[in-house]
């Protein structure tokens, strides 16, 4: 592993002005779950790591009026341990309660989670049928950027050299509505997904979809929405058929690969299945009566 | 009254391992030690035609570079005498890929690297054979001058085609299994240094006297010019019988005359070190329409990888265990093990028995199912007894609780009510498999003896000797258990001086479930020895013959006249003072016969363990996902010595097993480390009711037999059986991962 300097600036502006001075030199570090794993990898050569644990107000959950904003400092344990997490963002609530292990989830935050952009990331799915976005700000200012325009490529996002994570958006779900995420892997724990399924439905009064997100993890470069299925289901009724045909088009819209962790066939084939399975959960999640 | 046998002793080294006082292997170092890594093959079978260490030499920080030529002895070493075939540092051909080429010695670790990269091998490849089948072929490239057959077992009783035309059925299916890794808490690793003429090797191993034995082989050295000490061991599981870093360390010391330190880092772990060995394994069972077994015949074909550690051993023990613990009339078993030029396969936890026990139990599962019989009656009809003769021919006149073990399970089955239903959630099902294992205690047909004293001191302590390596498995505790118990000492009086081959004797490896069993009884027998020579000295103190005094309570006794009596520890007193050390040796050899090596008879091992165990797992048929709900094991152990560990035993066992069943895969060339290496977590338990059954074991120590292996075995067998009685479909090839069971039931759909 290379030498490198640790910096723990205490200001938003003083993390600006050194990622300023270091530039493509420096690598801002969260709960660091990811970095000293890439460092250790010799993936990344950085001489300078920025950490972004001193910065006050950076880890939150915030329940306003109609919407859902979390810091990217927080932590997935304190996403597991919010009534807020567990009774309005259910899908996310079922991504952080299996990632890695307890000792994971106390140090890795959210905001590593996405901006590491692995195809992997078992928030990305539950934050994209959630309609999260990204606040990013710089020295000059923020914009707030789709969390489903977000993801470039493995590792790669829109955001700028100057820019940090700053915080998610969610909208607040509506009445009649209900999301879950499945993480398909090998055990229970320690363990990233060899294909993750999010979904969140939002019902009309007749129980006919008036809204429908479909996420899927590890079925492709990034993490992706099943945009073609998530128009099939709009206007339909959950039927076997319905949900059969949706998790074929969602199949269809993945481009899983092979690897160590999984076979391709396999995870078509999952996302098909999954796709049924979660809607399921997510439709019972709605409440209709 | 000392009472220490049968006891919830805590651990002897609970504190040192909970306060993490104890130094591993990796842990180990002196200041100043130069740092010691090996250049490794990246081809698997490859002609050598150049080493050039000359650029890696002028690296600062390089201290020398070893090579083939700089081994003073016999560059060949490996566990089974007659099956040296690995060389230290590969001579004119590499094998596999991670056979080490050559050795660097450095002041640091980065140099090492650096000179690692530096050092120039020029190598002609030649064409690998990566299939044990292929490998046997005519005409193939030979791996090995020999040939490409490692060694063969054969195992014939009765009439085999008769038994088949009697039968009502005949099952036939092929089995197969796959490499796996060991995965000890800690790598290999230890150091070494040079002391009063003799080469010093630190290191976490099985078996000291083995690595003493081989390293100066290797150095040409005469065996008490090499010690081997073992340091804290988090793990073995057979995978630390072999030598890894001894052999380095030796080698270095040897011409350098200083401190040195190896250890692996967890890749090199992965790449270098044995592996369980896959087998193949196609059975044909024939039984009566009432399910007694008439006929099994059985062909196993293994895969050693590069070099033969233990696949002697493995493909024996598998040929013997290949019944299953059943009475059969008619049996003809046929063992191959191959190279090939993939990693080398040694030994794990059970030598091919676990492997076996997959097959022969899914046999009898199916067998169950075709017949409609329960599957614990299935094994209750066919199950030996007291009296009943193995395939082998040894006929079993003691301790065989197979009966009782499988009555226990089914209690526990019957009282839970565990039967085939549906699962909470759509497309999942819930089903009961059982699994049943015999297992010999000791190595198979051969000597394999331990030795142990006892010494007695004036304080009122004693010392034991022993060199058995602990490896967690507790032999410490039990060995201090028993002589307590024997010597009527309490267990904090008696200290423990073992794994040093300075100081102790060779007690064989910690393997094949033995510790308890042989230095158990070596331990005992040292005591009998003990007591002679006390009662010598009583003899001649107290005026009586030796014949007239007995040994009770600390004292020794005239048996006519109980009155007269003499305190051991007075006796101990004079004999000091006389310049005697009262110190009695031990040793147990457990008696067998040699297989024949046509027919397969004799008496491999003096005795055996029993078990049997019923799980309750729970398939998504969505997903392929296998998750164990609850778990049963009833062990037949001879006699606990200390209950508490025989259950943490089996449920160690329990848990490695999920990981032989249903994760653990060692791809070569694709499986690097513990990121693509899966084995189960805290998280992924059922609830594991271990259960003890003694049926005790005349020849053992207490009527102690063994349970370290016999932990693992049902484990695999009662889950791929669960699995099927939840949902119809049979996995034949382990582990029943995500896509196999998933494969499996699309066809089963598509059918
Ligand atoms: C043992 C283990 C198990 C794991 N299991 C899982 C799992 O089950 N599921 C899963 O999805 N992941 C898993 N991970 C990966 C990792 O824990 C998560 O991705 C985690 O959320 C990363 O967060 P972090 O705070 O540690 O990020 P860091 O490692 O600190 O950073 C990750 C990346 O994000 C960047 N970054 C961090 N914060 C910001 C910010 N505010 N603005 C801009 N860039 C930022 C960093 O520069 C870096 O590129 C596991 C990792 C380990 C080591």
């Amino acid at each position: 592993m290379k030498k490198f300097d640790y910096l723990k600036p205490t200001s938003l502006d003083e993390v600006f002005s050194l990622m300023e001075k270091f530039g493509s030199n420096a690598k801002l570090i969260a709960g660091g779950t990811d970095v000293m794993v890439l460092l250790k990898r010799k993936r990344i050569f950085p001489d300078v790591l920025i950490s972004l644990r001193s910065v006050p107000n950076m880890a939150y959950i915030k329940d306003e009026k109609d919407k859902i904003r979390i810091g990217s400092m927080t932590t997935h344990r304190e996403l597991e341990t919010s009534t807020v997490i567990k009774e309005k963002l259910t899908a996310l609530y079922d991504a952080v309660i299996n990632l890695g292990s307890v000792q994971i989830r106390n140090v890795a935050t959210i905001g590593g989670n996405i901006a590491n952009a692995a195809p992997s990331a078992d928030t990305a799915c539950p934050l994209l049928v959630l309609d999260a976005s990204c606040l990013l700000i710089s020295s000059k200012g923020e914009r707030e950027v789709e969390l489903k325009d977000f993801f470039i490529a493995p590792g790669e996002t829109v955001m700028k050299q100057d820019e940090i994570l700053k915080e998610f958006i969610i909208p607040k779900p509506s009445k009649l509505s209900g999301s879950a995420y499945w993480k398909l892997s090998r055990r229970k724990a320690m363990d990233l997904p060899i294909l993750g399924v999010a979904i969140s439905l939002a019902m009309n009064e007749d129980k006919s979809i008036k809204k429908a997100r479909i996420g899927l993890g590890v079925a492709a470069p990034t993490p992706i929405r099943a945009f073609k299925a998530e128009e099939f289901l709009t206007g339909k009724f959950l039927t076997d058929e319905v949900l059969a045909e949706a998790g074929n088009i969602a199949s269809k819209e993945a481009s899983p690969r092979d690897s160590i962790r999984g076979e391709a066939w396999y995870r078509r084939e999952m996302i098909r299945v999954l796709t049924k399975r979660v809607a399921t959960i997510s439709f019972k999640r709605a409440n209709i009566v | 009254m000392v009472d220490f046998v049968g006891k919830d002793i805590l651990r002897v080294d609970a504190f040192d391992k909970a306060l993490g006082s104890i130094l591993y292997g990796p842990d180990q170092n002196i200041e100043g030690a130069l740092w010691l890594l090996a250049k490794r093959s990246p081809y698997p079978h490859a002609r050598i035609l150049s080493i050039d260490t000359s650029q890696a030499e002028t690296i600062d920080g390089v201290v020398r570079i070893f090579t083939a030529a700089d081994i003073p002895g016999e560059n060949s070493f490996g566990i089974i005498p007659v099956t040296k075939d690995q060389t230290l540092l590969a001579k004119d051909k590499v094998r596999y890929i991670g056979d080490a080429v050559a050795l660097v010695a450095a002041y640091d670790l980065k140099s090492a690297k650096e000179a690692v990269d530096k050092i120039k091998v020029n190598y002609e490849e030649l064409p690998a054979i990566y299939d044990p089948e292929e490998s046997l072929k005519k005409g193939r490239i030979l791996i090995h001058e020999k040939g490409n057959l490692l060694c063969s077992s054969r195992i014939i009783k009765g009439d085999i085609e008769k038994g088949f035309s009697n039968a009502d059925i005949i099952i036939e299916r092929e089995y197969r299994t796959s490499r796996l890794e060991h995965l000890s808490l800690e790598p290999e690793g230890g150091i070494g240094y040079f002391e009063d003429g003799r080469i010093v090797i630190i290191a976490s191993t099985q078996n000291p006297h083995y690595d003493r034995d081989d390293v100066a082989r290797l150095l040409g050295l005469s065996p008490d010019k090499v010690r081997v000490i073992q340091c804290g061991t988090g793990g073995g599981f057979g995978g630390k019988l072999d030598i890894s870093v001894q052999g380095f360390i030796g080698l270095a010391v040897y011409h350098l005359k200083r401190a040195v330190r190896m250890v692996y880092s967890r890749e090199e772990s992965f790449l270098t070190t044995a592996k369980r060995h896959p087998l193949i394994m196609r059975y044909k069972t024939g039984a009566k329409k009432d399910g007694k077994l008439t006929a099994v015949k059985v062909d196993i074909i293994g895969d050693t990888g590069a070099y033969a550690s233990y696949g002697l051993a493995v493909i024996m023990r598998a040929t013997v265990h290949a019944t299953g613990p059943y009475e059969v009339e008619n049996v003809y078993v046929d063992g191959k093990m191959a190279y090939t030029n993939l990693p080398w396969c040694g030994a794990m936890r059970g030598f091919g028995v676990p492997q076996i026990a997959f097959a022969h139990e899914s046999q009898m599962d199916i067998l169950a199912h075709e017949l409609n019989i329960d599957p614990i009656d299935i094994r209750l009809i066919n199950a030996f007894k007291k009296g009943s003769v193995t395939a082998t021919g040894q006929r079993l006149d003691h301790s065989v609780g197979i009966k009782e073990s499988l009555y226990k399970i089914k209690e526990i089955r019957d009282k839970y009510s565990w039967s085939k239903k549906k699962g909470e959630r759509l497309g999942t099902y819930i089903g009961v498999g059982v699994g049943s294992m015999w297992y010999g205690i000791g190595n198979t047909g051969v000597p394999n003896p331990s030795t142990a004293q006892v010494e007695l001191l004036p304080d009122g302590s004693a010392i034991l000797y022993t060199g058995a390596a602990e490896i967690g498995q507790g032999s410490d505790t039990i060995l201090l258990q028993i002589a307590s118990q024997r010597l009527g000492i309490a267990i904090d009086r008696i200290k423990l001086v073992r794994g040093d081959t300075l100081y102790t004797t060779n007690a064989g490896a910690t393997s094949a479930s033995r510790q308890t069993y042989i230095s158990g009884n070596a331990v005992m027998d040292s005591i009998d020895h003990l007591e002679d020579i006390l009662k010598a000295e009583a003899s001649e103190q107290m005026d009586l013959p030796s014949s007239e005094l007995i040994v009770k309570d600390g004292k020794i006794f005239s048996i006519k006249d109980s009155s007269k009596s003499i305190d051991i520890f007075e006796l101990v007193k004079i004999c000091n003072k006389n310049k005697v050390r009262v110190i009695g040796e031990g040793r147990f050899d457990p008696p067998t016969i040699k297989l024949d090596p046509e027919t397969g008879q004799g008496v491999p091992y003096a005795t055996y363990a029993f078990a049997s165990q019923v799980s309750r797992v729970e398939v998504d048929t969505f997903t392929g996902f296998i998750k164990v709900l609850n778990s049963a094991s009833a062990h037949d152990v001879g006699k606990a010595i200390n209950p508490k560990m025989v259950k943490g035993q089996i449920t160690s066992g329990v848990a490695m097993g999920i990981g032989m069943a249903l994760m653990e895969e060692f791809v070569p060339n694709k499986t690097k480390s513990l990121k693509d290496y899966y084995i189960p977590t805290s998280m992924d338990m059922p609830e594991i009711i271990p259960i003890i059954v003694e049926d005790k074991e005349p020849t053992g120590p207490f009527g102690a037999k063994g349970v370290g292996e016999p932990a693992l075995i049902p484990t695999a067998p009662a889950i791929i059986n669960g699995i099927y009685d939840a949902v119809g479909v049979r996995i034949t090839h382990l582990p029943a991962n995500l896509e196999r069971v998933i494969g499996e039931l699309l066809k089963k759909e598509g059918a």
